[in-house]
Parts: structure tokens; sequence; C-alpha cells
């Protein structure tokens, strides 16, 4: 079998051929800050998922208008074509896919194993700062579809509809609070969501290339845990960027049409007055 | 206690920096952190890990015949910010006597507005850096 919608994928090779192509525009989103400015793909332009996309006082992403200007700003037109990358197996590439979708931009893909196999394969990394020229962006509004709350979780639970915990196993079972060797802040209680079944998101990647597994392996580890094409699906984590990447592999690799990423997560629901947990 | 002269120098230049100076500058501590002596090698496997750090750390001292502590890191060149930060502290303070590391108080790097470029999860890393170069300090005045 093949992925439902290998469009949103692309490969190096690809990246590569088109780094000169003004309808394609390059985004590194890392985890570490620094990365990109250590060395990136030749013309490509950095989101930070911190500092770029959150909103700067709320618990919340940026509003429609800052999308706009930090969209125009990268030189991203309303039919641009773009490519995150990133760090860690594309987990933070992943998040910025996620909140472009969230205002609505369609033409957005992933480079299939991100910086480590860009740097696998000696392609190259610079340091020199692109600038375009500023563009007119009309973000759409916010599409729910894509993003829940902690009431859509709620209604969720009633209903027994699956959720999926992609955190590390001992996440889930609230030995820890936070990811293994991260400092034990997240959330006041461990455990889990009542009901979530737990698939970490490192199962969907290959570890040696950070390469996404195939569609048939990507298939039977959904289907193993009873998350069926016809489910409707939160998936979460700790603060929805590693549930992000789960998100792109069940909407896109894998079709599901419904799927949402709970981007309050752990830290959320976990430090949440009366929210029911288990452990 | 005043902090020692090289950290305290290298607050008060953070203090002044703009957010994009601050990412500049912690991008040189990353690229000139020193490689590990070969002749430490083999003490490799003795490096204590900073649980602290999702980054995986790894950190030894090395006393000097005048007291002083000399500490090298391992850190993945794909981690370029806990490089710089690790750097950066041990920049400030190779050189100083055990007491004057464990005398460096826990807030020291506010002044150095560190949460312009960075987020509180990366500082809490970078503490948990400064003090587990503190429980080294520990250990060599025990002798141990």
């Amino acid at each position: 079998m093949s992925y439902a919608h290998p469009e949103y994928l692309v490969e190096t090779e690809w990246v590569a051929d088109h780094l000169n192509d003004a309808s394609v525009r390059v985004v590194e989103s890392d985890e570490d800050p620094l990365l990109y400015r250590a060395g990136h793909i030749p013309g490509a332009v950095q989101v930070d998922w911190f500092s770029t996309l959150q909103h700067p006082l709320r618990r919340d992403f940026l509003s429609k208008e800052a999308f706009e200007a930090v969209a125009s700003s990268l030189g991203i037109s309303n039919d641009t074509t773009v490519v995150f990358y990133g760090d860690k197996s594309n987990w933070f590439a992943c998040y910025a896919l996620w909140l472009f979708q969230y205002y609505g931009h369609q033409k957005v893909r992933i480079m299939n194993g991100g910086r480590l196999k860009w740097e696998q394969e000696k392609r190259p990394f610079v340091k020199e700062v692109p600038t375009y020229a500023r563009t007119q962006y009309t973000a759409k509004d916010p599409d729910k579809k894509v993003r829940a709350f902690r009431d859509d979780v709620f209604t969720h639970l009633k209903a027994h509809r699956p959720l999926i915990d992609v955190r590390s196993p001992k996440e889930y079972s609230g030995e820890l609070i936070s990811m293994p060797n991260y400092p034990q802040e997240g959330a006041t209680r461990g455990g889990h969501i009542p009901g979530a079944v737990s698939i970490p998101w490192a199962q969907a990647v290959n570890e040696a290339d950070s390469t996404f597994k195939s569609a048939g392996e990507l298939q039977a580890l959904f289907d193993g845990k009873g998350v069926r094409p016809e489910s409707d699906v939160i998936a979460y984590c700790r603060i929805g960027e590693r549930s992000s990447l789960t998100w792109f592999v069940l909407k896109y690799l894998l079709g599901y049409p419904n799927v949402r990423n709970y981007d309050g997560s752990w830290t959320e629901w976990g430090n949440l007055v009366d929210a029911p947990i288990e452990k | 206690m005043a902090l020692p002269p090289k950290l305290q120098e290298i607050v008060a230049d953070f203090s002044g920096m703009s957010r994009e100076e601050k990412l500049e500058t912690l991008l040189a501590y990353a690229e000139t952190l020193p490689d590990i002596p070969d002749r430490l090698r083999q003490r490799f496997d003795r490096m204590e890990d900073v649980p602290e750090c999702m980054t995986p750390v790894r950190v030894l001292a090395e006393r000097q015949p005048d007291g002083g502590l000399i500490y090298y890191f391992d850190i993945p060149p794909h981690s370029p910010t806990v490089r710089g930060l690790a750097s950066l502290l041990s920049g400030g303070l190779n050189g100083s006597l055990p007491e004057e590391i464990l005398a460096v108080p826990a807030d020291f790097y506010l002044p150095m507005k560190l949460e312009e470029a960075i987020t509180q999860q990366r500082i809490t890393g970078f503490m948990g850096v400064l003090a587990h170069m503190k429980h080294i300090a520990v250990q060599t005045l025990q002798g141990s």
C-alpha cells in the first residue's frame, strides 16, 4: 500500500532540485532555536515554534493578523508551496505545518527525514540568511477541524471516541510528568486521559534517518491499537508538538479524515481541576 | 560573595544585548565549546549525566594544581543551544575554586534576560547544568 496523500511528503532530492523554485519556500522549524543559525538548507527561512508561532502573552498561537505578517515577511504568498523540515524527526516541522493548516494554507509539505537525512546525505548547509520580497498574505479563519480544545476532549471522552497519547510510556503511565530527561515541571498530576491508547510518536518514524515508516507499517501500528480510518481521533502529548507529528501521519500518510491535535495536551489536562485521570 | 570575574563579565555583556545579539553570542559559545582532551578520553565513561536536560549532556571536571576546576562537556553538535549555555558556564567558571563555584547564586543569570532569546524550559536545563557543576565541586571538596 502507499501513503494516502503522498503529495504532502517530499524527499530531500526533490528539495535539492527546487532550491531556486520561486513557487517553493523551504522553512526550517526546530526544537533547538540556534540550529538554523548554525547552518540551514540554502535559501531556507526559519520559524521558531516559540518566538514566531506563539502568542506573545496568552497560551495560544499567534493571531491571524500576526500569522499573515509572518508569512508575508518570509516571502510566502497564498499559493506558495511551503516545505517544512527540522530536527528531532521533524516534530517541530509538523507543528509548524499543522499551524499553517490551522490558518488555511493549502500547499504544505514535510521534507522526509528532516535535517538528519539532509546531513547524512552530505547536502549543503549555509549560514547566509536569505531575504525575500514581502508578499500580500491573507490567512483564513482558524480551521477548528484540526485543533481540539479541552471541551472537545471532554465531549470525546463521554462519547468513548479514540484518544491517542503519543508521549513516552513512562509519561503515559504517570511515572513521569514530563518527557524523560526534561525537568519535572510539566503538570501537577501524572497519568493519561481515561481511555486514551498509548502510541508513542517515535513508533511512526525510522530512527536511522528520521523518515516516516511505510504506509503498511503505519497502518498496522494504528490498526493494532483500534484506531481505524473511520475513527474521529484526537491526539495529544505534553504541549502538542509531538502529537502534531502523529496528526500529520494519520491525516496525510494514512488519510484519516477526522483527526485533531489537542495542543493543550498534558500541561493543560494534568493541571486542570476536576478533570478525570487514569493511571 | 561576588561572582567569579569572568562570569560577572558574561552576565554584564548579556544584560546589554538585544535578542539577536544574544542568539548570535550563544551560537559563538556553542561553536567554541572545547573538545575533551585526549588524555581525559579514558575518563569518558565516568562523565556525569545531567538528567535535567533533554539533550544528553555529560560533564567532567579536572582539578588544577592551584585547586581550580576545569570543566569539560560532551554535548552533541545538533544541540547548539545547550552547547552554548554549557560553554558560557565553563567560560565563566573554569579555573574557579570549588568554593567559588558553590557560591554562585542560583539566580545569577536573571540580569542576562535569557528569556528574551530562549524558552523557560531551556533556562531550567541551564540551571540543571550549573547544579551539576556544583555537585562535582562538592565531590571534589569531599575528596571523592
